[in-house]
């Protein structure tokens, strides 16, 4: 009640304030002619009364502003005085508050976005689908630990879909996009495909655009009639977004598809492709085994939670069946697990490993926000020399020591709302930047990165910390001030603020340094990756990939027409060699289980090899040698012994110190294809390892080559070793005419193209440590400057005493010089070793970055020391050209 | 604020009451209440501007006292504040409360050994 009351009339007063300020004005002056009359009665003169009244009440501005400090609404009005003020002062200083707002505007905006990018790939699920909050991603685990490859296989899906109780209902997709032609012949399109269960657009409550989506009505059986759904880019682009495709059928792989309807504009997908079609699952043609084993790696997975579930709940739950699914189909199931998360664009098990990147970057840009914030704090310092005299008479004439802290506290937050604000935008323009550049994969990627409420919250809180932060230590310092020797105003200020500025110039070098060093090393693994020992040779060697079922090519036909291809384009002109296989290093091969006989698989699950189709010629063609044994030649084909070219490190640790020719292993189901029992293969050769960059924790899998004769696969890659200055491209275009064949045409890619996920962190975390490394050169040479500038300003006189007691230039250069440079040695030692801690974190988190890297380590160095030679050239000239006579006079 | 209530001599807190009880005698103006404690207190209390006024607008605030704009006696305008009902009452509980307290210290002041 009485607060409500306080509430209330603290309200009243801030609207209606000038008739309070009236009403109060008029009091006073009551009170005043009443003393006055009162005196005057007990027989003093006008005048003497007028006096003794005056005195006896004080000051009267002191009296109001008691009056006006009682309840809340005092402090409001007194932060907006305070705001007002600094914005007076700021506009009176725009140098000034415009360095300092776009150095902060830069620190924010960088933090800010690396936080956006962040937030929409982790935090927050994929726009368009409703609820977002109870949509979550479930994972597999192997071992208990987060796999890289996070599929599920189908028949693992319809286990959890039985048994989970704490979920609403969930849905699968398969984890590769499937490319599919629309159309035939030439006029063929080739287009993406996401093949979903049914549940798919109930679960995460997708709208349409046009038509309808399919859901539960539909039927999950095989040879139902086959529908699709067409996303927005995709029926605006191709359809001009005419409603009137609802209805009418595509052919898709050569199949009529209806399409039923058009999914909303905002949801293009769970993750960060974004596809052109959604095919129901029923569609597609699985092998017989896909329906049953529990061993390929197909899809991901996903639910919506019960409204009652928590996501601690489903992750115990899921443990359970995790437990029971491992007891009951031990050969399948063994040592797998599941992993739950809020559903975000980035599948659970991978989301540690992009989180670590993250928190790479953003320690990146966290650091150019501390140099930011100590350059900033560095330059209200400065300026806070030039107020000592203000600041004094505030505290002579009654101002609290806490109340000037609050008022320079609060130039420094607006000062920092202003960079923040900027930051905001320059985060929005960034973010949209990031999305416009994003390297061409070969499908269409889809981000969303809204400044949402979390990165609002993000960038205001930062605000505030870093105004705290660099504004707490100047404002304590000058309220410090002793009144007496700030009134006098001597332009010798105590030496313990230079103290304080020269520790935040160290802090920028050391700070700058790690920043370059980062860069530095960073840059220096990229061009090692590219130059990397790969075991193969991958330069000159261009690739093009098909899929020959598309074209309506049989298992004969098909590798008929990929060996006629081959030939061909070995006979044009500028193609050195030619060969096919199903992957290309190092962008990755399929993991599938393999067994080998009379080898104990470990405890922790079954063995998995990493399988690769290969033709005659690979080996050749990529210039990887055979160790041992054996290349396959044409010998090698349907009906004969099935053979198997193993690479060194798995032979080594299937049969150590064994002749791996002539053992056999076996090969069971792989992905999504035939379950055709278990095939055994005798090892002929042994090929050299490739050197793949790849990260993370347990054994590499083993690596094995199988002939393309004995192991038909429609996904035909063709690999090109090119003469130096010749592109694939033009030769498979002219091959592919020749045969007069119905594969729509090909764009052939480098092998050794940068697109490859280590490279592409590595140049991200690179070129963001370079660009912000670059800023943080220029705070510091700005804050070296400064620091400098300032000594010789305040030890003019004492220069000048040198001068004519007849010092040298060179001394007077060495005196100065020295100042400078003695705070760039402290900051590169201190930087030396903060970057040497940071390059080992460095290392666990990117390939083939080295720690101590000398040619980084040196060359940062060096570059700081020009830098603060740069800087101090201007203060040295100065300092030098002192006139000692007008320098005595200086006051 | 603080330091006037000191050099008046007067208890933390007692100043709201002392208004109150002057204001229930009869509606007066800012001056004249200053004036009023001190002639009660035969001196021992002076009350200045700077303590009157922020205590004036803190009661005013919690409803307890009411400000008016009339004539004094002189022909001057001045604000009268009264009592407001809700000020009787805390004026009466203020009292009752100050008056136990009072006996209580007085009681503990008198104490000797003898009558424990």
């Amino acid at each position: 009640m009485v607060i409500l009351r306080r509430l209330i009339s603290g309200f009243r007063r801030l609207i209606h304030k000038p008739r309070f300020e009236r009403e109060l004005d008029g009091e006073l002056h009551a009170y005043l002619e009443a003393a006055i009359h009162r005196k005057v009665s007990a027989g003093m003169t006008r005048a003497e009364a007028d006096r003794a009244a005056r005195v006896e009440m004080g000051s009267i501005e002191a009296v109001k502003d008691g009056a006006r400090d009682v309840g809340w609404e005092s402090l409001v009005e007194a932060f907006w005085q305070d705001m007002r003020y600094a914005a007076r002062l700021l506009w009176r200083n725009p140098l000034f508050a415009g360095t300092a707002a776009f150095s902060l505007a830069v620190g924010i905006g960088a933090t800010t976005t690396i936080f956006t990018v962040a937030n929409g790939l982790l935090l927050r699920a994929a726009p368009g689908v409703s609820d977002p909050r109870r949509l979550v991603d479930i994972s597999r685990t192997e071992r208990g630990q987060p796999i890289s490859n996070p599929l599920i296989a189908y028949r693992t899906y319809l286990d959890l879909r039985e048994r989970v109780s704490t979920l609403d209902a969930l849905y699968a997709q398969q984890g590769q996009p499937e490319p599919m032609i629309m159309g035939k012949g030439r006029d063929a399109e080739r287009i993406f495909a996401t093949i979903v269960t049914a549940s798919y657009f109930d679960v995460l409550g997708v709208s349409p655009a046009a038509g309808r989506l399919f859901g539960r009505g539909d039927s999950e059986e095989r040879g139902a009639s086959p529908i699709v759904v067409l996303s927005h880019g995709f029926w605006k682009r191709r359809f001009n977004a005419d409603p009137s495709i609802v209805g009418q059928t595509l052919q898709l792989d050569g199949e009529p598809f209806t399409v039923v309807g058009v999914a909303s504009e905002e949801f293009r997908g769970t993750s960060v492709v974004a596809l052109d079609v959604w095919v129901p699952l029923s569609a597609k043609a699985f092998d017989n085994g896909f329906l049953t084993s529990r061993m390929p790696e197909w899809g991901l997975v996903g639910g919506r939670l019960k409204p009652d579930a928590s996501i601690g709940q489903v992750a115990a739950e899921l443990d359970a069946i995790g437990r029971a699914l491992a007891a009951d189909y031990p050969n399948e199931s063994r040592g797998r697990g599941f992993l739950v998360a809020n559903a975000s664009p980035i599948p659970p098990s991978m989301r540690l490993v992009a989180a670590g990147f993250f928190a790479l970057l953003m320690a990146l840009v966290s650091l150019v926000l501390i140099i930011t914030c100590a350059n900033v704090a560095g330059i209200l310092l400065a300026r806070a020399a030039a107020r000592r005299r203000e600041i004094a008479v505030r505290i002579a004439i009654g101002a609290g020591r806490a109340r000037v802290v609050r008022q320079l506290l609060t130039e420094t937050l607006l000062l920092f709302l202003l960079g923040g604000s900027a930051g905001l935008l320059f985060a929005r323009a960034m973010t949209s930047l990031l999305i416009k550049v994003l390297p061409a994969f070969e499908v269409p990627v889809a981000l969303s990165l809204p400044l949402d409420g979390r990165v609002l919250a993000f960038a205001l809180g930062l605000s505030l910390a870093a105004a705290v932060l660099s504004g707490l230590a100047p404002a304590l310092h000058i309220s410090k001030a002793d009144v007496v020797t700030g009134l006098k105003d001597e332009s010798q200020g105590p030496s313990d603020r230079l103290r304080v500025r020269n520790t935040f110039v160290v802090a920028q070098v050391a700070f700058g340094i790690v920043l370059v060093i980062t860069a530095g090393v960073l840059g220096r693994a990229m061009g090692r990756v590219v130059s990397i020992d790969q075991g193969f040779d991958s330069r000159g060697v261009e690739t093009a990939s098909f899929d020959l079922s598309q074209a309506g090519y049989t298992n004969t036909t098909g590798l008929m027409f990929a060996r006629e291809l081959a030939n061909r384009l070995r006979k044009m002109s500028g193609v050195q060699a030619v060969a096919l296989a199903d992957q290309v290093p190092p962008r990755g091969m399929s993991v599938g289980p393999l067994i080998a006989p009379g080898v104990a698989p470990p405890d922790e699950g079954p063995l998995s090899g990493a399988w690769n189709i290969v033709d005659t010629g690979y080996f050749e063609t990529l210039r990887l040698p055979l160790v041992a044994g054996r290349d396959f030649n044409d010998g090698d084909r349907a009906g004969t012994q099935p053979v198997a070219i193993v690479a060194e490190a798995g032979a080594r640790r299937l049969w150590p110190g064994q002749n791996p020719v002539g053992q056999r292993i076996q090969r069971q189901a792989m992905g999504a294809d035939a379950l055709g029992g278990l095939t055994t293969l005798e090892v002929i050769g042994v090929a050299r390892d490739l050197r793949l960059v790849t990260r993370g924790g347990g054994p590499p899998p083993i690596v094995v080559y199988v002939p393309l004769q004995q192991k038909y696969t429609p996904h035909i890659t063709i690999l090109a070793r090119m003469a130096e200055g010749q592109h694939a491209t033009p030769a498979i275009g002219a091959v592919l005419r020749s045969l007069n064949a119905d594969l729509p045409p090909a764009t052939a890619r480098p092998l050794d193209d940068e697109s490859g996920p280590v490279q592409v962190q590595l140049r991200v975390a690179a070129s963001v440590a370079a660009s912000v490394g670059l800023v943080a050169l220029l705070l510091a040479a700005m804050g070296i400057y400064g620091v400098t500038a300032y000594t010789v300003a305040r030890r003019t006189r004492e220069i000048g005493i040198r001068i004519a007691m007849g010092a040298q230039r060179s001394d007077i250069v060495r005196l100065v010089l020295g100042q400078g440079m003695v705070l760039v040695l402290v900051g590169c030692v201190i930087g030396l070793a903060l970057a040497a801690a940071a390059g080992r974190l460095l290392t666990r988190l990117l390939f083939g970055a080295s720690p101590l890297d000398p040619v980084a380590f040196g060359g940062a160095v060096v570059l700081f020391a020009v830098i603060g030679l740069a800087a101090c050239y201007m203060p040295v000239r100065r300092a030098t050209q002192i006139d000692a006579m007008e320098a005595l006079r200086y006051e | 604020m603080a330091p006037a209530d000191k050099q008046s001599g007067l208890v933390q807190g007692t100043l709201d009451m002392l208004i109150l009880k002057t204001l229930g005698l009869e509606p007066m103006h800012g001056y004249g209440v200053g004036i009023r404690i001190e002639q009660i207190s035969q001196g021992a209390f002076q009350v200045n501007a700077g303590s009157l006024f922020p205590a004036f607008r803190r009661l005013e605030r919690d409803g307890l006292i009411r400000g008016e704009w009339r004539m004094t006696e002189n022909n001057r305008r001045a604000k009268y504040y009264s009592l407001t009902a809700g000020g009787r009452a805390t004026l009466r509980r203020e009292m009752r409360d100050w008056r136990a307290q009072t006996a209580a210290i007085a009681m503990i002041l008198q104490a000797s050994l003898g009558e424990l």
